[in-house]
C-alpha cells in the first residue's frame, strides 16, 4: 500500500459533481474510480481494497447510506464519505449515526471536498494516534494531562482550546475548514450565521505564536488553516482568516 | 398522553347498567302486578270462607231460630281461637249467649240483613285485623262472625321478601354482568384509545397486533389501521418531498458550484457567487429544517434526553469570544442539570440563533445575557440583550417566516432565524414568548422538564 496510490471509489451518477470528486481524489494522489449505480456501488466495493468510498444517497437503485452497513459486512475497511444533496443537519446526523465516517453537502466547496477526503486518506494511512505526546516542531501536546508546551513554556489553554489544539495535530501539515472544526470539535452539524470558529482559533493562534516567536496555525485563505509549527513563516499569513 | 379511562366512568357500563335498571324495573313491576292479584285472590278467599260459614249459620237459623244459631256459633267457637276468627251472639241486652270474645267489639255498626255475605266490615280483633259480618238478627239479636286477615298479610308478608330478595338478586347479577361487558368493552376500546395515542405522540407505524375479529370491533379496528395507512402515506409522501427539492434544487446549483470552480480569474466576482449559491441553500434549508421540525411538532420518537445546561453552555462559550471582541458584555447565569428531552443539534441551533441574533443586532457596550433556570415544572431558557429591541409593529409577526425589520434591510440574514427557534421550540413541546420589556430584545422559552436520567 506504501508504494502504489491509494483507491478511492466514487459513487456517483451525476457526471459533473462525479468529474469533481474524481479531480479531487487525483489532486490528493489517489487514484479514482466511478461507477454511477448503487448495485455497481456495492459490488466494486465489495471487490476491491479502497482507501476511501465516497458514496452519493439518492441513487438510481438505492441509498448510499444503506449501503455502508453492506460494505461492512463484506468486510471492507474502507473509510465511508457521503457526499450528498441531503444536506441538512438532520440528514448529516442520520448518516454519520448509520455509519457514514464524513458526511458533505451538495452543493460542496471544492476545498472543502479536498479536506475531507484527505483527512480520510490520513487517517486510513496511520490509523490509531496513541501516542501520549505529541511533538510538532516547537509544539509538544499531551493527551493525557492535556497540557501544550511551546519549547520549555507551559501555555495555558481552555477545555475546549485543547480540543482544538488537538484536532490541529491529528491533522498537521493539512488544511481543515471551518465546517471540519464544528463538527469535529464542537459537534455541532449547521452552519453559524457568524465565523464563530474564526475567533477561538484567533485566540489560540495568538497564544502559541506569542510563545513560539512564530507562526504555528496558518490561513488557507478562503479555505480554512493549516496548523503547522514547522513551516517557515511566510508572508503570506497575515494573521487573520480569509 | 390521555389519562386512561376509569372503569367506573365508562360509557359501555353507564349503558350496561341503564339496560339492567331498565330489566330490574321491569321485573319488579311484573312483581308488583302479581302481589297485586295475589293479595286480591287471597282476599277473595277469605271471603269465600266468611260466606261459607254464613250460609251453614243460616241453616241452623232456619231450622231452630236462634237456639240452633247458639249451638252452633258454640260448636264453632269451641274449636276456633280468637286469633282466628272470631264469633259473638248477643241477646237484645247485650247478654252473650255465645262466642269466643266477651263483648262486642267497640266501633262495629251492625249492618246488613240476616246471612247475606255483604256488606262486609273491618273488625278490630286480639290478632289485629279481622274481616266479616256484623248483623242485628230479627228480635234485636246482634250477630258477630269475622275471620283473621293474618293469614292474608302473613302470606303476602313472605311474598314481599321474597320479592325484596329476588330484586336485590337481579341488581346483583345486573352489576356483575355490567361490570364483565364494561371490562370487555373497555378493553376492546381501551386498545383503540392506546393505539391512537401512540400515533399521536408520531409513531405513525403502530399498528394493532392480531387478525381482525368479525364484529363491530374488528369493523372499527380495521377502519382505524386504513386510516392510519393513509396518514402514513401521505406523511412519506411530505418527506419525501422535502427530500426531492433537495435533491433537484441541490444538484444543479452543485453543478454551477463545480464549473464557478474551473472559472480563471474575476476571483472576486466568483466568490461573490459562490456566496450568493450559499445563501440559497442556507435558505432552503432553513425552510425545510422549519417545515420538518414543524411536522414533528410533539412526536417523542427521536427525541432522546439531553443535558440542556451543558450544551447551552458550550453554545454560549462558542459564542461568548467573539461577543467579547465585539465589545459586548455576554454573561451566561446556567443552573446544572437541566435536562429535557430534545434533539441535540436542534437545541444547539435554536440558541446558537438567538446568540447569533443578539450579537448581530447589538453594539459595542450592549449586553447579552443566557440563563437557564429550573421553574416549578419547566426549564426556563432566557436571551435577552439590550440592543435596539423589535420594532413594535413587527411584536405581532416576529416568529413568522421572512419577517424583517426595514432598518435592518442592510444586515445579513432573511428573517428565518426565529421562526427556526418558533419551530424548533414546538418540535419539544415547548413555547417561545416575547415579554415586553423596557430595552432591548427578551424571548423566553419555557421547556418540559425531564427528571434527570
Amino acid at each position: 500500500m506504501t508504494d502504489q496510490p491509494p483507491r478511492i471509489l466514487i459513487v456517483e451518477d451525476d457526471a459533473e459533481a462525479a468529474e469533481a470528486l474524481a479531480a479531487a481524489a487525483r489532486e490528493l494522489g489517489a487514484q479514482p474510480e466511478v461507477v454511477t449505480t448503487y448495485d455497481a456501488g456495492l459490488i466494486a466495493a465489495a471487490g476491491t481494497d479502497y482507501a476511501v468510498v465516497v458514496f452519493d444517497r439518492m441513487l438510481p437503485g438505492g441509498d448510499g447510506i444503506d449501503a455502508i452497513a453492506r460494505i461492512r459486512a463484506a468486510g471492507s475497511t474502507a473509510l465511508v464519505l457521503v457526499v450528498s444533496a441531503l444536506g441538512r443537519a438532520a440528514n448529516k446526523i442520520e448518516g454519520l449515526e448509520k455509519g457514514a465516517d464524513d458526511y458533505l453537502a451538495k452543493p460542496f466547496d471544492p476545498d472543502e471536498l479536498r479536506a475531507r477526503l484527505r483527512a480520510l486518506l490520513r487517517r486510513q494511512a496511520m490509523q490509531v494516534l496513541d501516542n501520549d505526546m505529541v511533538v510538532l516542531g516547537p509544539v509538544q501536546i499531551r493527551m493525557k494531562a492535556r497540557t501544550v508546551h511551546v519549547g520549555n513554556q507551559h501555555v495555558p489553554v481552555s477545555p475546549k482550546e485543547f480540543e482544538l489544539i488537538a484536532y490541529f495535530a491529528r491533522n498537521a501539515g493539512e488544511t481543515v475548514t471551518r465546517t471540519q472544526l464544528l463538527e469535529n470539535v464542537w459537534n455541532l452539524h449547521f452552519d453559524p450565521q457568524t465565523n464563530v470558529v474564526d475567533v477561538h482559533v484567533g485566540r489560540l493562534r495568538r497564544k502559541l505564536e506569542q510563545a513560539a516567536g512564530r507562526g504555528v496555525i496558518h490561513t488557507d485563505r478562503g479555505a480554512g488553516y493549516v496548523f503547522d509549527p514547522q513551516r517557515a513563516p511566510q508572508p503570506a499569513d497575515d494573521g487573520d482568516a480569509g | 398522553m390521555r389519562p386512561r379511562l376509569p372503569l367506573l366512568g365508562s360509557a359501555a357500563l353507564r349503558v350496561t347498567l341503564g339496560v339492567a335498571a331498565g330489566i330490574i324495573l321491569l321485573s319488579v313491576g311484573a312483581m308488583a302486578v302479581q302481589y297485586r292479584i295475589t293479595a286480591s285472590a287471597l282476599e277473595d278467599r277469605q271471603g269465600e270462607l266468611m260466606a261459607a260459614e254464613l250460609a251453614g249459620f243460616a241453616q241452623f237459623y232456619e231450622q231452630r231460630r236462634i237456639p240452633g244459631l247458639r249451638e252452633a256459633i258454640e260448636a264453632r267457637a269451641t274449636v276456633t281461637g280468637p286469633d282466628e276468627a272470631l264469633y259473638l251472639l248477643q241477646d237484645r241486652n247485650g247478654q252473650r249467649l255465645a262466642g269466643n270474645i266477651a263483648s262486642w267489639p267497640e266501633g262495629v255498626v251492625p249492618s246488613g240483613s240476616l246471612f247475606a255475605a255483604a256488606p262486609m266490615v273491618e273488625v278490630p280483633g286480639p290478632a289485629g285485623a279481622y274481616r266479616g259480618v256484623a248483623r242485628e238478627l230479627p228480635g234485636g239479636f246482634p250477630l258477630l262472625a269475622a275471620r283473621a286477615m293474618t293469614p292474608v298479610t302473613e302470606t303476602l308478608r313472605e311474598l314481599r321478601g321474597t320479592i325484596l330478595r329476588v330484586a336485590a338478586g337481579l341488581s346483583a347479577l345486573a352489576l356483575l354482568a355490567g361490570w364483565l361487558v364494561a371490562r370487555a368493552v373497555v378493553g376492546r376500546i381501551g386498545r383503540l384509545n392506546a393505539l391512537a395515542d401512540r400515533v399521536a405522540g408520531g409513531e405513525l407505524s403502530a399498528r394493532l397486533p392480531g387478525p381482525r375479529t368479525r364484529d363491530e370491533f374488528g369493523a372499527l379496528e380495521t377502519h382505524f389501521h386504513a386510516m392510519l395507512d393513509r396518514i402514513e402515506a401521505l406523511n412519506r409522501a411530505t418527506h419525501r418531498l422535502s427530500d426531492t427539492i433537495a435533491h433537484e434544487l441541490r444538484t444543479p446549483l452543485n453543478r454551477i458550484r463545480q464549473r464557478l470552480g474551473r472559472i480563471e480569474g474575476q476571483a472576486d466576482e466568483i466568490a461573490a457567487l459562490q456566496a450568493e449559491i450559499a445563501g440559497t441553500v442556507r435558505i432552503f434549508d432553513s425552510l425545510l429544517d422549519i417545515s420538518s421540525a414543524e411536522a414533528a411538532s410533539g412526536q417523542r420518537p427521536g427525541l432522546v434526553p439531553v443535558d440542556f445546561s451543558t450544551l447551552a453552555a458550550e453554545v454560549f462559550d462558542l459564542y461568548a469570544p467573539l461577543a467579547e471582541d465585539r465589545g459586548l458584555q455576554a454573561a451566561a447565569r446556567i443552573a446544572p442539570d437541566c435536562w429535557v428531552l430534545g434533539e441535540r443539534n436542534l437545541l444547539a441551533q435554536l440558541v446558537s440563533n438567538l446568540l447569533d441574533n443578539a450579537i448581530k443586532f447589538t453594539a459595542p457596550g450592549d449586553r447579552v445575557e443566557l440563563t437557564l433556570a429550573p421553574e416549578a415544572d419547566r426549564h426556563l431558557l432566557v436571551v435577552s440583550d439590550t440592543g435596539p429591541g423589535l420594532p413594535e409593529e413587527l411584536r405581532g409577526e416576529a416568529f413568522d417566516r421572512f419577517t424583517r425589520a426595514d432598518r435592518d434591510r442592510d444586515r445579513q440574514g432573511h428573517g428565518l432565524g426565529l421562526a427556526l427557534v418558533q419551530a424548533i421550540a414546538a418540535r419539544h413541546g415547548a413555547r417561545p414568548t416575547l415579554p415586553p420589556v423596557r430595552r432591548g430584545f427578551r424571548i423566553e422559552i419555557a421547556w418540559p422538564k425531564l427528571s434527570r436520567p
